[in-house]
């Protein structure tokens, strides 16, 4: 990596520090603005108990103040613990749940550019052919059918139809924790954005696989593999990976409805909970990882740039 | 590219897609041969607030709870009180105020530490200073709200004239008190030793120092993801039952958790109050095979409709502050008393259950006022005169209270949404539109925002729900019903307040609750003629289990408990 590229690194890890400050800023300003709070219960009839409880969170102060105890807290790691689930810390608990989801995430990912590059690939090599009718049809399909739709079809497919044709002896086994778990929810995730990535991918190839210096490999006699992988699919995949920035912020934010539907206890489960329990802590957590995540995501893609186009500088 | 090579490019994504092999769960035949895995395995849709027994919130923590910890007195799976850490009933003076426990000699916890009558004293204590939402089950020992409002560290009235016996002195004799008692919340029973080390805020986050006394222990616990427990091992209560291990993930939908039950993912389904969704249950009851895995147990859950006492059109004494009596129980003296009736009886309950509640199987209609069928104090079916449809006289009764529409313009209708209750909102609408010729507009918001104005007691016409806590009207009248609850920032949202109505229960609350229900019966009619709530059903606990486990089930408050199940060879 050059001396430009780190330079270039660094600058980006500050913004995003700076990102992450302001979004939280603007989280902890706006929720606190909401009505009602996340003590409430029907249970809690005695105005000194929900009293002592805000006073404990130091809910009972200003919110300046809140805000400047909060960041305190923050510059040394401390989240502060969850309202709703007493006890909990939330800055362990978001590590895990941000490990889950970014394992996901990048499963999802693999699966997106795994499928979109292979179909298109395919379809553009076998232009006007049927193979190209069904995989260009299969990526019209997969973009149009949203990821919760895939969720649930993958559901009813892998779990209840499998487990219907096969005796029970084998179906997906719905949940989080085991490496089997991963597959179906990344590719319920996955799919629609393989969609996009198999048209953008074929349409690339049909360009690239059109230019001289591809008619003269294969003239050189090269073998397909080495024609087709190694100096169309290459430069093919430029336009790709530029629009792997904003996949990527997809399939992060797309994670919170997937995480739901399959149970797996990553950010995108915790950010609905939070904000519907008005657990501020935890959601303005939530929003601050959120913002990392995805401003790690797209300095990942950008660093990208330059090992498949040489000619991209930092 | 060669054909061979594309195929092998669509195994390759394809394969992303792996799928486990497993052994068999749901269907297919059973034995009463025990399996040899007897690890009980379900989900729920929440997770719990709090596993510490002074900070439960909801019946989610109490069917863990329950299992980890021991109190004086619990509830059996009918709901009949008996002993749990005390070696019979309590020894009960003649005025009702001073009660004896005899406690077991064998108790200890998990961790081998012995339990005295001294960790009883310090348990309640810890459970009133921390004060929360359950604090007010040991609020009739003498000097325990003192402790609650932090003016002194013990509590007057409780004491230990040896290690075995523990006594508690009551302000005034409580029937009810027992039956708090058994609750598995407040009274439980903690390791002091252990709290103090690992912090009072943090004893509850680690298996290690997660330490109470019941048949199951915390084996591992990751916050909002799952909880793990296994059998404790020579127990001093005895026989633990046949599981060993139980396994919960938390926070899974419940389509998710019926689709894991169909392929023997999970053993149980609508554990810990997470019930199947509407159009799962639709499907199980009208399948002949799946049917026989389906129960609906009647639930312990209300929802009504409240009105503002007040404050507004139904305001019995407009301009009262909240905390003021408000009733006196006649339309003359009762401005609101016509509207209020006139709105429920414009209300036909079947045809809400029907279309809020899959045809009546998540909620039954509720005609017997607010305390639920089949606890102590219902009125009996068709004990509310006003839950009765008659939509001619519910239009005659709202002509002659509001003529000219006057009273109900621009009236809002709130409410928590969620898909149930927006399906109930949606035809209270409906009929209120039909049956009264009047436009309400459904306010829907988050739990938090309601109830924020429900405790500011501004509220004019909301939506009501009371899950019961345990089996005595005690618990509706003095959390809800009662002057004490009027005021701004308590429970009783309509400030609905009637002194006389009060002498009544006050009065049941000291006697024993056999000899009390008639009293509370008599204060429920009260509720009912003067229509603070219009209830409107009453809510079910679908449950569904495993052809091969024995032994689950739900009693109208809570779970079965562990120590019953067993998993047969299947």
């Amino acid at each position: 990596m050059s001396r430009g590229t780190l330079v270039y690194a660094a600058q980006r890890l500050v913004l995003i520090t700076v990102t992450a400050v302001v979004v939280s800023s603007i989280v902890f300003i706006g929720i606190h603005q909401l009505p009602g709070n996340a003590l409430a219960s029907e249970r809690r009839n005695n105005p000194a108990t929900e009293a002592a409880l805000l006073h404990h969170y130091n809910l009972d102060l200003p919110w300046p103040q809140q805000y400047v105890l909060w960041v305190q807290g923050l510059a040394h790691g401390d989240m502060g613990e969850s309202l709703v689930n007493m006890g909990v810390q939330i800055t362990p608990l978001l590590l895990r749940e941000a490990r889950v989801s970014v394992t996901l995430g990048l499963a999802a990912v693999l699966i997106t550019i795994g499928v979109g590059l292979t179909l298109g690939t395919i379809a553009a090599i076998r232009q006007n052919t049927w193979v190209d009718y069904v995989a260009s049809t299969s990526a019209v399909v997969g973009y149009s059918v949203p990821s919760f739709v895939w969720a649930f079809l993958l559901i009813l497919l892998t779990v209840s139809g499998f487990y219907a044709w096969t005796g029970g002896l084998v179906y997906e086994n719905i949940g989080w924790g085991k490496i089997e778990q991963i597959p179906v929810p990344a590719l319920a995730l996955g799919l629609p954005y393989a969609a996009i990535v198999a048209r953008l991918t074929r349409a690339s190839m049909l360009e690239v696989i059109r230019q001289d210096y591809v008619r003269t490999a294969w003239a050189k006699g090269l073998k397909a593999r080495v024609v087709i992988l190694r100096h169309s699919l290459r430069n093919a995949l430029i336009p790709v990976i530029s629009i792997l920035g904003p996949l990527v912020t997809g399939i992060i934010t797309g994670s919170v409805v997937i995480e739901y539907i399959f149970g797996i206890p990553g950010l995108g489960q915790e950010f609905v909970s939070s904000i519907l329990s008005r657990d501020y802590n935890i959601v303005i957590g939530v929003f601050t990882f959120y913002a990392v995540l995805i401003g790690l995501a797209n300095l990942a893609v950008d660093l990208i740039y330059p090992v498949l186009d040489p000619r991209i500088r930092y | 590219m060669t054909r061979s090579a594309l195929f092998r490019s669509l195994a390759g994504a394809l394969g992303a897609v792996s799928l486990v092999a497993a052994c068999g769960g749901g269907g297919g035949t059973t034995s009463e041969t025990l399996a040899a895995d007897q690890t009980l395995r379900f989900a729920i849709i929440d997770y719990p607030t709090s596993l510490d027994p002074a900070h439960v919130d909801s019946a989610v923590d109490i069917t863990f709870l329950s299992e980890v910890f021991t109190g004086l007195y619990k509830f059996d799976n009918n709901l009949k009180i008996i002993s749990d850490g005390t070696t019979g009933m309590p020894d009960i003076s003649a005025d009702g105020k001073t009660w004896t426990f005899k406690l077991r000699k064998d108790m200890q916890f998990s961790n081998g530490d012995k339990i005295t009558a001294k960790d009883w004293i310090w348990s309640w204590t810890r459970t009133l200073r921390l004060n929360d939402a359950y604090a007010s089950n040991l609020y009739a020992i003498t000097g325990a709200q003192d402790v609650s409002d932090g003016k002194t560290k013990t509590i007057s009235g409780l004491s230990a004239p040896d290690d075995y016996t523990l006594v508690a002195k009551l302000d005034a004799p409580a029937g009810y008190w027992l039956t708090q008692l058994a609750m598995p919340t407040a009274s439980e029973v903690l390791d002091q030793k252990v709290i103090e080390a690992a912090g009072d805020e943090h004893w509850t986050e680690k298996a290690e120092t997660y330490i109470g006394s019941g048949p199951f222990k915390v084996s591992a616990y990751s916050a909002k993801e799952s909880i793990d427990f296994e059998a404790v091992k020579n127990w001093w209560g005895g026989d633990t039952g046949k599981i060993t291990k139980v396994h919960t993930d938390f926070h899974v939908d419940a389509a998710t958790q019926v689709k894991k039950f169909e392929s023997g993912g999970y053993d149980l389904q609508g554990m810990a109050n997470s019930p199947a969704g509407p159009d799962d249950v639709l499907r199980y009851k009208n399948d002949p095979t799946k049917s026989k895995l389906l129960t609906i147990y009647p639930g312990a859950r209300s929802t009504a409709v409240g009105f503002n006492f007040v404050t507004g059109p139904f305001a019995a004494k407009p301009g009262a502050k909240p905390g003021d009596p408000t009733n006196s129980g006649s339309s003359t003296s009762d401005p609101g008393l016509d509207g209020r009736r006139a709105f429920s009886m414009a209300i036909d309950r079947n045809q809400l259950a029907d279309i809020a509640c899959a045809h009546a199987i998540t909620c039954q209609p509720a005609f017997g006022g607010p305390i639920v069928k089949g606890f102590k104090g219902y009125l009996g079916d068709n004990g509310d005169p006003y839950a009765k449809f008659d939509a001619k006289a519910a239009k005659d009764l709202y002509k002659k209270w509001d003529p000219d529409g006057s009273k109900v313009k621009n009236l809002e209708y709130r409410y928590n949404t969620s898909p149930s209750n927006d399906k109930r909102a949606q035809n209270l609408q409906a009929q209120w539109k039909e049956n009264l010729g009047i436009d309400v507009k459904l306010v829907p918001s988050d739990f938090p925002t309601l109830q924020r104005d429900r405790k500011k007691k501004i509220v004019i016409l909301g939506r009501e729900s009371w899950g019961i806590d345990y089996d005595h009207p005690q618990d509706w009248f003095d959390n809800l019903f009662n002057c004490a609850q009027a005021p701004i920032g308590r429970g009783n949202d309509e400030a609905y307040c009637n002194p006389d109505q009060d002498a009544i229960t006050n009065a049941a609350n000291a006697k024993p609750v056999e000899q009390a229900v008639p009293d509370y019966v008599k204060a429920q009619k009260m509720l009912v003629n003067n229509v603070v709530w219009m209830t409107i059903d009453y809510g079910t606990q679908p449950y569904l289990v495993q052809p091969y486990v024995r032994g689950a089930g739900y009693n109208g408050l809570y779970d079965y408990g562990w120590q019953g199940i067993k998993l047969l060879q299947h």
